[in-house]
């Protein structure tokens, strides 16, 4: 399949024109908000079926222009994980034991959270972590009475930071693996070095800007100190069932590469063992729980996406990428770190990565027309590239309120609770947090693969 | 019996634009019937005399309730003072803002069953009871209705029974 589709040369015809125009119109529509992203996925890709762009069979059961089935059952098992470990209450103790790490004081605890978040977020999706983690910012803020601002934001970009870390921390990392069959160990090598650097930045930077400003008294600090974490768990013995099954699942995406296993045969592996050691006769609540319309937008766009790669469109825009950066790899790393950067600021990361990802493979194949497989996708000089799309695509997500979900949650949480974050306040943080931490990647990517090469 | 029979005519009434604390205030020294004895919830009309809401005192509760505690158990993580703190910051908040939206009224001429129907189906202790414009006229309690089935069943004088 592969070989056939790189020899063939396409041809702008009426195809190419109606998908290239499904493309823009759906990522427009997306782009307005105007209606709700998972209905314009999911109408774009019966739109790429019903002209007949991808055959159903094509959508369904191809890897190269279908549905991504490891992305979504990844993301379904581990949000199915997440929901059977939520009442057992060790997400409150977790939260609690850290404030109390913090003894109360207000910027301690700020930075505390700060790396816990990014921690959890490493393991969990961002939006999870940031539901988890985000109530109990707000009530030790009103237990200090400190503005409850600093810790929201600074809790919504430790996500994001921490979500670039690992395999499954960030669906543009979940993606970029499995098109480019990299297992969860490559992630843990070569970004979550960046990363742990990125966040002594980051800790930094939150000490500048808020370090002084978060004062409280001492009989406030009390409040904290006499909470007491273990109240917080209510089910013990589910809670060491949980523990049980997640350290298998840890264990089997540090060891999938090596037993040739799929990360999201590893997830749905766990979420099966988990749900029959729950012994609940009720799966429907845990299941109704998963977060079906983000399922149903990665299942639409990566039928919409697979329709221009069919066509041609992304080969064509991967020639003029090449053209433009002459095809000096460094030069191509940097603009798609740095593009890809600004561009997930404005626009969700996931039909960004979704786009970029046949794009980049398309640029493998023109660059080594004669390999394919592992070998051309993990060529030693194309590797670079996949680490800078997904530092610029995960790290992007910081630059504004709408950069990524775990943003739009943050900023709703904040309005709810009467402190309202405007967009410009949003930006006026994270688009130099965003900056830094691109500029950190930056070094991090000339210096290993470039200098250093290692 | 309809409910024109049993319910008590509008005496006070809450505007939207009323802040919680004079909300408080009136259902404190709102009068039932004769007496000025409180009560539990009261009626929110607009200008036009129209029914916006109702607020209870649920609501009253939910107003000192933070959102993040129902978002994760956290009520162990508590501390003493925290209702009265958040109550004195809330006490200038609008009733609109704090009332309860959804209002299930009764026609004055509607047979007492039909408000048993919605007082059990709806879980409410109070109906707004309106006239053929829309207009609140008065107020159903369950209490007042309790009082017309106990007549009924000790044989008491009911009227409107045939």
């Amino acid at each position: 399949m592969t070989h056939e589709s790189t020899s063939q040369p396409f041809v702008m015809d009426t195809a190419f024109w109606t998908a290239t125009a499904i493309f823009l119109l759906a990522y427009a529509t997306i782009i307005s908000e105007k209606v709700h992203k998972t209905i314009i996925a999911v109408f774009g890709a019966g739109l790429i079926l019903i002209f007949k762009i991808l055959h159903q069979h094509e959508a369904f059961h191809v890897e190269e222009f279908g549905i991504d089935w490891n992305v979504i059952f990844l993301l379904v098992s581990m949000m199915i994980i997440i929901n059977l470990m939520k009442p057992t209450g060790v997400f409150e103790y977790i939260a609690i034991k850290s404030a109390k790490w913090g003894k109360g004081d207000p910027f301690r605890i700020l930075a505390i959270f700060a790396v816990v978040t990014a921690v959890l977020s490493a393991f969990l999706d961002n939006v999870t972590t940031v539901l988890l983690i985000t109530p109990v910012t707000l009530l030790i803020a009103d237990a200090l009475e400190v503005d409850p601002i600093p810790y929201l934001i600074s809790c919504a970009l430790a996500s994001n930071i921490g979500g670039t870390a690992t395999l499954v921390g960030d669906p543009p990392n979940i993606m970029i693996a499995s098109k480019a069959r990299l297992d969860f160990m490559a992630f843990i090598y070569h970004l979550t070095p960046v990363v742990i650097v990125i966040m002594v930045f980051y800790i930094f930077a939150l000490k500048l800007i808020w370090g002084r400003r978060l004062i409280t008294r001492d009989e406030l600090k009390q409040r904290i100190m006499a909470m007491d974490e273990r109240e917080a768990i209510k089910d013990p013995v589910m809670l060491k069932k949980s523990l049980i099954v997640l350290a298998i699942v840890l264990t089997g995406f540090v060891f999938h590469g090596m037993l040739h296993l799929q990360p999201a045969t590893v997830a749905l592996f766990g979420a099966g063992l988990l749900l029959l050691l729950s012994k609940t006769h009720e799966p429907h609540h845990i299941l109704a729980e998963v977060e079906w319309p983000t399922i149903f937008f990665f299942m639409g766009l990566f039928i919409i996406v697979g329709g221009v790669v069919k066509v041609g469109l992304i080969k064509w825009l991967s020639i003029k990428m090449l053209e433009l950066t002459q095809g000096n790899l460094f030069a191509t790393s940097m603009v798609v770190m740095w593009f890809s950067a600004f561009a997930s600021a404005v626009v969700d990361n996931i039909p960004y990565v979704a786009t970029m990802n046949p794009l980049i493979i398309d640029m493998a194949r023109q660059l080594w027309p004669n390999l394919s497989g592992v070998h051309l996708l993990q060529h030693p000089d194309l590797m670079p590239l996949w680490w800078s799309l997904a530092l610029g695509a995960c790290l992007g997500g910081n630059g504004t309120a709408i950069g990524a979900s775990a943003n739009v949650i943050v900023v709703g949480m904040s309005e709810k609770a009467g402190r309202k974050i405007s967009f410009m306040k949003f930006m006026a943080y994270g688009m130099p947090i965003m900056i830094m931490t691109v500029a950190v990647s930056t070094i991090y990517v000339w210096l290993r693969y470039y200098v250093l090469k290692i | 019996m309809r409910a024109r029979d049993l319910m008590i005519p509008l005496q006070e009434y809450l505007r939207p634009d009323n802040t919680l604390k004079e909300a408080v205030n009136l259902l404190r020294m709102a009068k039932r019937g004769e007496e000025r004895v409180g009560v539990k919830g009261l009626p929110v009309i607009d200008e036009k005399g129209r029914i916006v809401g109702m607020l209870s005192m649920r609501d009253i509760l939910r107003a000192v309730f933070p959102f993040y505690l129902s978002m994760m158990e956290l009520g162990d993580f508590t501390w003493d003072g925290m209702v009265e703190a958040i109550a004195k910051r809330s006490s200038n908040r609008l009733v609109k803002d704090v009332m309860s939206r959804v209002v299930i009224t009764i026609h004055e001429d509607a047979p007492l069953m039909e408000c048993v129907d919605h007082i059990i189906k709806h879980n409410i202790k109070r109906l707004p009871v309106i006239d053929k414009d829309g207009r609140v006229v008065g107020m159903l309690y369950e209490r007042d209705i309790f009082f017309a089935i106990t007549k009924a069943m000790l044989d008491e004088d009911t009227r409107g029974t045939e």
